[in-house]
């Protein structure tokens, strides 16, 4: 009985594939890539699915939830350009790679909570790199380019980070560092993180990792005064932001009010709210829309286009996977006994949520809009690649839980 | 606490979060997402009018009065009558967008729903068949003289919108619009209210038609009245038109003469519940649903007392009525007291096949055949022996009832509402020239006569 649980939502993914690309196959006039593209796209879903049945490997919805999350992408992708499409595959396979190998590494390694220094050094060092190597792409400095590849540090530096707070929060940590505890040391980075995406104008980011230090605190810290202090010393600094930072002005002024000036300033968030409202509730069809109007639709925006071509319910069903995922996360979470593991997928867990919510909150105007990826649909190799790792460490604490239970039963 | 039961709250937290999104997004499309997406700067608009020939709109005659016409790379909206048309039809431009019928009917001229397969490269809209006169229009436009106001003539059995036009207008060729839209949008004049439908007026003696109605309803008629030529009660004092005294008169003579201080004893002494009640039976509080956009005719009082309907009683206070609500009050009572809905797209065609069609709707029966029969001859009564003289035809019987409405500025609103032929109503017309001065018998009544005998041939 409970095998069929979890192979139902493998036939919808199936059929949600199938459907998907002949629908994008009739569209694009028969082009015979959009066929080998949706072969490729399901063939990858299926194989890395079986691997984790075949071995093992802990949660069987967490990839299942994440591919129909690919999926909703890649179809808007390819109808948005079948070039970008492709290539998007090619990351979602470099993915899977990482996926397995961070599986691999953060399970047979078990001495993870003792690097704090390492993970705060690793990110630190990123930050100067990005400042010194750094190429500004949408107003924000956050792109590393080494030759053909380029990157986005901040992506990996927000896994650094939650790895390590739990070296605090699983307790293994617990000497002070230059005479502050601990404690003070976690708020010490978090603030000199923050002060580092303030000069790379990454809004976004400081969103995330700000909103996780808090959650993490309030979960972890004993003492109320730590996050009261924060959050009131987050009040402070976002007022004054709001005072003295033009570019927070802009974005909130936008969001109050994006119609005086929809030529320029509120063109972005304009744009995004015609691509909505033209779909209705089951939206134009795949291709009838008109997304390329949308600016930054295959990424930050690509939510916009999905809800002009599949409707808000299509939106909506986007929210919804979220929501799954997030769920499914938070219960491994919980099930977890080993602190460490417990602290870092309760952070990753946090990533993900947090950042889906800021950029789809963002785009239908109900928060200010901060340009971040929305993980595994937006297109973007650094996105892809860094949300398959994090799924993979969380596969992995998910998979340490389910063998140690086997054990027990065993016994 | 125990580390799970604040993880279960952080996730508690989430799910709101996500809830709040989903809310969001269903509260966007349900309330805001059609004036998101009609908004002018969506490109989206535009695209289908690239496949489509947006549709022709003919008058009663099939008179053309807006056709596209493709040019070699170039697609034109063109108005053969220029102004004529710019409070019925509209505009439609890419960088202000539609207004007016080419808005309403945007998706029938863009031949939305069209399951014809068999068309060329190019798609051809709906064409719309108005209910209006060219003729007439024209001939009544000549007559408004360009003054400030507006003018609404239909037929009272079947609610057809015979001519309609609102002063000040503008050229609505869109290249035009384009150039001149600052000039129109600051102008204090507001070229682009469409008075006819949205302009809200006290509707000044005019609606004394509604007080008589209520009077007669409650058994007044031939009752004497002492006309001293101004009518006191507490603070409020309302005198005649130029202070005059008619002296000792019935109800209907003060109907003739318009005498305030009769129908404000009236509307005080029937009181306040009475003349709300009349009112909304006319369509008084409620949006009137028309081809175009309208505004609601207003009493707005929190609390009506009897001295407020004093002054409803006569056409001023807090009343407020468009001339479109005025004609159809007195299409009413030439139509036995039924009110017809007025409407301005008679068909929607294709290569002159209909595709629907409009047909007369009854909005309800505000008063008896008695008492619109009682209405009738007092107003005949107004053009033959009162204040609507200069509305009178040889020939035809005329009723009417002019109106001189006071208003913020000094400057009066002159009023004129009438039909005729009084024994088998053809057109009913409403006349309101706005800060005219003059007074509704003097500047208003010659308008409308003139408008009618034009309908009528005579």
């Amino acid at each position: 009985m409970k095998r069929v649980t979890y192979r139902l939502p493998a036939y919808l993914l199936i059929i949600m594939n199938l459907l998907g690309f002949s629908l994008l196959y009739m569209a694009n006039d028969y082009q015979a890539s959009v066929f080998y593209v949706g072969i490729g796209v399901l063939a990858l879903f299926l194989l890395i699915y079986s691997v984790l049945v075949i071995c093992r490997m802990g949660d069987k919805f967490l990839v299942l939830i994440a591919s129909m999350l690919m999926t909703m992408g890649i179809l808007m992708l390819c109808r948005l350009d079948i070039v970008m499409g492709a290539r998007q595959i090619v990351w979602i396979g470099v993915g899977s790679i990482v996926f397995f190998l961070s599986y691999i590494v953060y399970y047979k390694i078990r001495f993870w909570d003792k690097l704090w220094f390492c993970y705060a050094a690793a990110g630190v060092m990123l930050f100067v790199m990005t400042l010194v190597f750094g190429m500004t792409v949408n107003g924000s400095r956050n792109w590393i380019s080494l030759g053909i590849i380029a990157f986005q540090p901040s992506e990996t530096i927000k896994i650094l980070y939650v790895m390590f707070l739990a070296c605090h929060y699983s307790g293994s940590w617990n000497r002070p560092f230059l005479r502050l505890t601990p404690m003070l040391m976690t708020g010490a980075v978090t603030y000199l993180y923050i002060i580092f995406l303030v000069l790379q104008r990454d809004w976004g980011t400081i969103l995330v990792v700000f909103s996780i230090f808090i959650f993490m605190i309030y979960v972890y810290e004993k003492k109320p005064w730590f996050l009261f202090g924060n959050v009131a010393a987050a009040l402070v600094v976002a007022f004054f932001g709001y005072k003295f930072l033009y570019h927070i002005q802009v974005r909130v002024g936008v969001w109050l009010d994006p119609w005086t000036d929809i030529s320029n300033k509120g063109y972005q968030i304009a744009q995004s709210l015609f691509a909505i409202s033209s779909g209705g509730y089951f939206g134009r069809g795949l291709g009838n829309g008109a997304p390329d109007y949308i600016p930054e639709a295959h990424t930050d925006f690509i939510f916009s286009a999905i809800c002009e071509e599949m409707g808000v319910f299509g939106g909506a069903a986007i929210i919804i996977l979220y929501f799954l995922f997030s769920y499914r996360c938070f219960k491994i979470a919980l099930n977890t006994e080993n602190l460490y593991n417990k602290a870092v997928a309760l952070g990753l867990t946090l990533m993900f949520s947090l950042q889906t919510f800021i950029i789809i909150g963002g785009v239908i105007k109900f928060i200010p809009l901060t340009g971040i990826t929305l993980p595994f649909v937006s297109y973007g190799g650094t996105s892809i690649v860094v949300s398959f790792a994090s799924m993979g460490i969380i596969q992995a604490i998910s998979a340490i839980e389910d063998r140690k239970g086997a054990v027990r039963i065993e016994r | 606490m125990n580390v799970n039961k604040k993880i279960i709250r952080v996730l508690i937290v989430i799910s709101t979060l996500f809830l709040a999104l989903l809310s969001y997004l269903m509260f966007f499309n349900l309330f805001q997402a059609e004036t998101v997406s009609t908004n002018p700067y969506n490109r989206r608009q535009w695209d289908e009018e690239r496949y489509v020939t947006r549709g022709k709109i003919y008058d009663r005659t099939g008179k053309i009065l807006a056709e596209t016409i493709e040019g070699k790379d170039s697609v034109k909206r063109v108005y053969p009558e220029g102004r004529l048309y710019s409070h019925v039809i509209g505009y439609c431009s890419q960088v202000y967008g539609k207004s007016l019928l080419e808005r309403q009917y945007d998706s029938e001229l863009l031949g939305k729903g069209d399951i014809d397969l068999f068309q060329g490269d190019k798609k051809q809209g709906f064409d719309l068949n108005l209910t209006i006169d060219n003729n007439l229009q024209k001939y009544a436009y000549g007559q408004m003289n360009g003054k400030k106001g507006a003018l609404v003539a239909m037929n009272p059995k079947t609610g057809e919108v015979l001519a309609m036009i609102s002063l000040p207008d503008f050229e609505p060729d869109a290249e035009a619009l384009e150039k001149n839209w600052n000039g129109i949008v600051e102008d204090e004049s507001s070229p682009l209210l469409t008075r006819a439908s949205q302009g809200l007026y006290p509707p000044g003696s005019t609606y004394k038609i509604v007080t008589a109605a209520a009077s007669f309803e409650n058994g007044l008629q031939g009752t004497n009245f002492e006309d001293t030529g101004s009518f006191k009660v507490g603070s409020l004092e309302v005198e005649n038109y130029n202070k005059k005294a008619h002296g000792t008169i019935t109800v209907e003579d003060a109907f003739r003469v318009s005498s305030n201080q009769v129908f404000c004893q009236l509307g005080f002494d029937l009181g306040s519940e009475i003349i709300l009640g009349i009112s909304e039976r006319f369509g008084i509080n409620s949006a009137l649903e028309f081809d175009i956009p309208t505004a609601k005719s207003k009493i707005e009082y929190k609390k009506m007392s009897n001295s407020d309907s004093a002054l409803v009683a006569i056409g001023q206070g807090q009343l407020l009525a468009t001339p479109l609500q005025m004609v159809s009050v007195c299409s009413s009572v030439a139509n036995n007291g039924r009110m017809v809905k007025p409407y301005l797209v008679s068909s929607v065609s294709k290569n002159n096949v209909i595709l629907s069609e409009t047909r007369t709707k009854t909005l309800g029966q505000p008063i008896s055949a008695d008492c619109a029969q009682y209405l009738e001859n007092l107003m005949i009564d107004v053009v033959e022996n009162g204040t609507g003289s200069r509305a009178r035809i040889s020939g035809v019987k005329v009723a009417g009832k002019t109106g001189t409405a006071e208003n913020e500025s000094d400057k009066d609103h002159a009023w004129f509402v009438g039909y005729a032929p009084a024994d088998n109503p053809q057109i009913a017309v409403a006349v309101v020239l706005e800060n005219d001065g003059g007074s509704g018998g003097d500047t208003a009544a010659p308008i409308a006569g003139n408008v009618i005998r034009k309908y009528l041939g005579m």
